[in-house]
Formats: structure tokens, sequence, C-alpha cells
């Protein structure tokens, strides 16, 4: 498969703090990728340095094999980004914001408006084409910030995390059309905190802390790095002793504030945690899946490793 | 304003003579001095507030080619300003004497170096468009007093005139006025032609070289 993005051993610092620490990523053609990690991790500093809109202090950011920072015109018409902040003329109308971006990228007036419709009509913005973009709430305004985004049709759209400021119904809608890019066979690279979202979307999710990449792979593959097959959810007034009983059955565990999770050998049902406990005295018991949410907090949440498992 | 300046260059001068001098000066030290260079400003804050201008530059246009929309517009309005203004001079008795060639080149390169300037201030001081105005009061403004705009050169101490000397505004003010006011042709102004296309050269550099420098410091937004 060819690397539409291909990010080698990057370093940037701002006022002596190392934001980007050795960061190397390669993205295929056609892949969506989910950056997923804690604020201020160099999530959105390394979109800028692939966007070329911050230099790097050192290290390699090649799309399509060419140095990002030499890329010719039609090339960079190629690559487009869609910041975290709303970024729109406020006294222009929606499709006027389009249209402008339209004629930057160097479409055709015919095209233009076509593709002005087209993308009026994606984003359900017909019904706010009289309303100033400065009047829209926030969550439409998300949605023509990522329609003037996707004006030139990019083949590599970088998103740094598109939904956060948005309502259930919008994210939603949002995530249709995403994965709707991504079926086309846009690369995409996005930024978010919303782990169902990477998990829905990304075909691989790259972890990052302290600037540089602590796992990647596709989430299944993520997953299977933790070891247990699902999670229990207990609370327990004897913390102490449910802790030292799953330990004994060779069942890793996590305090948190209110629960303790067991990662679990195998799927288990209630009654067979609740024997295999046995003796402790429980006062809330829940199970499910295994989620990214786990793996998130296990591999960027800086814990001691779990013990892994013989898994049945 | 006009009606000021008129009476103070009138001061030592005729009315008449004095409005001559008014008009040229109001247009380069006030009008275009607060258009073009707070205007770019102006624009720069607010499109780095409001984080298109970080959007623009992911786009295929160039700064140069943002640099010269921002020059094209300010031109616009500067030649606005020209009409206006010197419709009005004309109704109050004022008259322009020189060449309308060299008087355009002059104004041309005003407004290059004015936006240039406000290039500069944009991308280095003010993110925010709430520091415009900070901008312009600590910077912009002391170059127009030292640009003869307010007070004569003449009577300002041997200090402040050898600042005056390096401020591209008092050569603006000399140029314009020495053509508008005087009828004075480009033998008689070369020393001030050459500065002003020599500033309006460093403008523009300084303006692409604090771009540059926002991008290594990722101060676009």
């Amino acid at each position: 498969m060819t690397a539409a993005l291909e990010v080698i051993g990057v370093h940037k610092s701002f006022g002596g703090r190392q934001i980007l620490n050795d960061f190397s990523l390669r993205i295929d053609i056609g892949e969506t990728v989910g950056l997923l990690g804690p604020n201020g991790c160099g999530k959105t500093t390394l979109l800028n340095v692939i966007a070329n809109l911050v230099s790097k202090d050192k290290g390699q950011v090649l799309f399509m094999g060419q140095p990002i920072e030499n890329l010719g015109k039609p090339m960079r018409s190629l690559v487009a980004v869609c910041s975290q902040r709303s970024s729109l003329y406020p006294e222009l109308l929606p499709a006027e914001n389009l249209l402008f971006f339209a004629r930057l990228y160097g479409l055709s007036e015919k095209e233009s408006e076509r593709r002005v419709a087209e993308l009026m009509s994606d984003f359900e913005l017909e019904g706010f084409a009289t309303t100033r973009a400065g009047r829209l709430s926030g969550g439409w305004q998300q949605r023509l910030h990522i329609a003037v985004s996707v004006i030139n049709r990019p083949a590599f759209l970088m998103l740094d995390e598109p939904t956060a400021a948005v309502d259930v119904e919008a994210r939603l809608d949002l995530w249709n059309f995403i994965g709707g890019l991504r079926d086309q066979g846009t690369t995409i690279l996005m930024t978010t905190h919303h782990l169902t979202e990477a998990d829905r979307l990304c075909n691989r999710v790259a972890l990052m802390r302290d600037g540089g990449v602590v796992a990647v792979g596709h989430p299944a593959e993520l997953l299977s790095r933790l070891p247990g097959k699902s999670v229990a959810q207990v609370t327990s007034v004897d913390t102490d002793g449910l802790i030292k009983r799953a330990r004994a059955l060779g069942w890793p565990t996590r305090q948190g504030m209110n629960e303790v999770r067991l990662f679990l050998p195998a799927v288990l049902s209630l009654r067979e945690i609740i024997d295999a406990l046995d003796g402790v005295n429980l006062s809330s018991l829940s199970t499910r899946p295994l989620t990214l949410e786990d793996v998130y907090l296990e591999l960027v949440g800086g814990l001691a490793p779990l013990e892994r498992v013989a898994l049945k | 304003m006009m009606l000021l300046f008129g009476l103070v260059y009138a001061h030592n001068a005729t009315m008449r003579d004095g409005l001559d001098a008014a008009a040229a000066g109001i247009l380069i030290g006030a009008a275009l001095f607060f258009s073009c260079l707070g205007g770019t400003v102006a624009a720069i804050a607010a499109e780095r507030e409001r984080g298109t201008l970080q959007r623009l530059f992911t786009t295929p246009l160039s700064p140069a080619a943002y640099f010269s929309g921002l020059v094209m517009s300010q031109l616009l309005l500067a030649i606005l300003q020209v009409v206006v203004l010197y419709s009005i001079a004309f109704y109050v008795g004022a008259q322009y004497h020189g060449s309308f060639l060299l008087g355009g080149v002059i104004l041309l390169l005003s407004v290059f170096i004015y936006v240039g300037m406000g290039f500069f201030l944009g991308m280095r001081f003010a993110k925010r468009s709430e520091e415009v105005v900070v901008a312009l009061s600590a910077i912009g403004v002391p170059l127009l007093v030292l640009g003869g705009t307010f007070f004569p050169l003449e009577i300002m101490p041997r200090a402040m005139q050898f600042v005056a000397q390096i401020n591209p505004i008092s050569h603006m003010n000399q140029a314009f006025k020495g053509v508008a006011a005087y009828d004075m042709g480009l033998s008689e102004l070369r020393f001030e032609m050459t500065f002003l296309v020599i500033f309006c050269v460093i403008s523009m550099v300084l303006g692409t070289q604090s771009f540059r420098r926002l991008s290594i410091e990722g101060q676009i937004r």
C-alpha cells in the first residue's frame, strides 16, 4: 500500500518545552487514522506541522513521498486541515463562505457553484442560507466549518476534534459525513477525545503521550493488548478483600475512585464472577466488553502495566 | 481637520497655500495612515482572531498573494479617500499644483509602505482586535508625529529630526506635499523618492519575515 503521509522522527518544541518528541506515523492512502491523547500531548501541533503551518525542529513529513514544505500548488490543494476552532467569515452567508474558499482553491465558477450547492445540501445548511455565519449556533458553524474544509474534495483531510463542540444529533450527522468521506477513499487523520468516534470511524488508532506514539493499530488489535477479554466493574465495602481475591484468581485489577475494574480472562456471566469471588461481599457488579477507553487508560494513562493473565 | 491643518500651515503663509499643503498632509499623514496602516493591522488581527488566517494559509494562497490582496483593497480605499478629500479640498479653495503621475506614484508607494508596516505590526503585535489600538498607539502614532504630520520638522529638536529622517512617513509627507502644494518634480524629490522605494522593499520583506517567524513559533492563530 502506498503511503499518503509519512511522519518520520518529528521533533518540535516551543519555548523550551518539547511538544513533539520523535513522532513517527505512516498513513496509507484511503486510511482513516485517529489520534488520541490527553490535552497538551501535541495532537494539534502535529496537525499544524503536517499542514506546514508550524515548522518542525527535526524530522521529515512526506505527503505522497514529497516533503510537505516543497509541495507545489496542485499537491498542496490535495491537503486540507479543519482546525479545532471554527474559522469562518462571520459577515458572509454560508454559501458565500464556501464560495470564497472554492475560488481560493481555483475551482471554476461552474464547479464552485455546483460544489457549494452539494455541500449546502450534504450538511443540511439550506435552512440557514440567509443567516450570516456569525449568527449560526456553534453546532451549525461547525458543520459549515467542516464543509468549507472539504470544498476542494481533498485527498488528505486533517480534522482536529471535529465534533468537540456539537450536540449529539450534529455529532451523529458529522460522523455520517466523515464516514462517507472515508468510504469514498479520502485519507483522513483526525484527533479526538471521543473514543467511540475513533472506534466508529477509524481504521487505525494512534495513541499519543508526551509528543510521541505509544501504540498504533486497529482498535481490535489494540484491545488484544490488554490482559483480558471483558471487564467487571465491582463495588464492595471490602475493597482490599476483593482485590486480594481477584489477584488470587489471576485477574488484573484497577482501583478507581468508587469501583474496582477486574480484567476477566473470558466473557463470564455475573453468576460465574460471583462464584469465583467466593466470600467477597459485593455491593454492585456489572460486566461489559473491553473498550478503547480501557486501552487508552492503560496505555496513555501512565499506569503501571497490568499483569497479563493466562487466557482460557 | 482640513481647517485646522490649513490654519496651522497658513500661519506662515497665505491661507490658500496653507490649504494646499494641508490637503496633502492630511491625505498622507492622517487618512492613509489610519486606513492603510490601521486597516491592515485590524484586518490581520481580525483574521487571526477568527482563525481564518490559519485557514487561508492552508489553501494554495501564498503569503505574497495575501499581501497583494491587502494592498489592492487598501489601494481602492486610498483612491476613494483621494477623491473625497480632494473634492472637499477643492471646494474650500485648495489646489493641486504638480504632476498627477508623480503624485500617484508617491501615493502608491505610500500605500505599499503602510500596508507593509501594517502587515509587520499585525503579525508581530496584534493577536486580538483589542491589541490593534495598542500597536497603533505605541508604534504607529509616534511615527506619525515624527513624520511631520502635526508639527513641522524644523521646530523639532535635532535628535527628533534625525529620527524623522529615517521615518518613511516624513518622506511621504515631504514628497507628496512637494508635488501637490509646491509643484516639485522628480529631480527635486530624488532623495525622498529613493528613500520611499527602499523603504517599500524593506517593509514588504519585514512583513513576509514576520509571517515566517510566526510560522516557526506556531502563533499564526
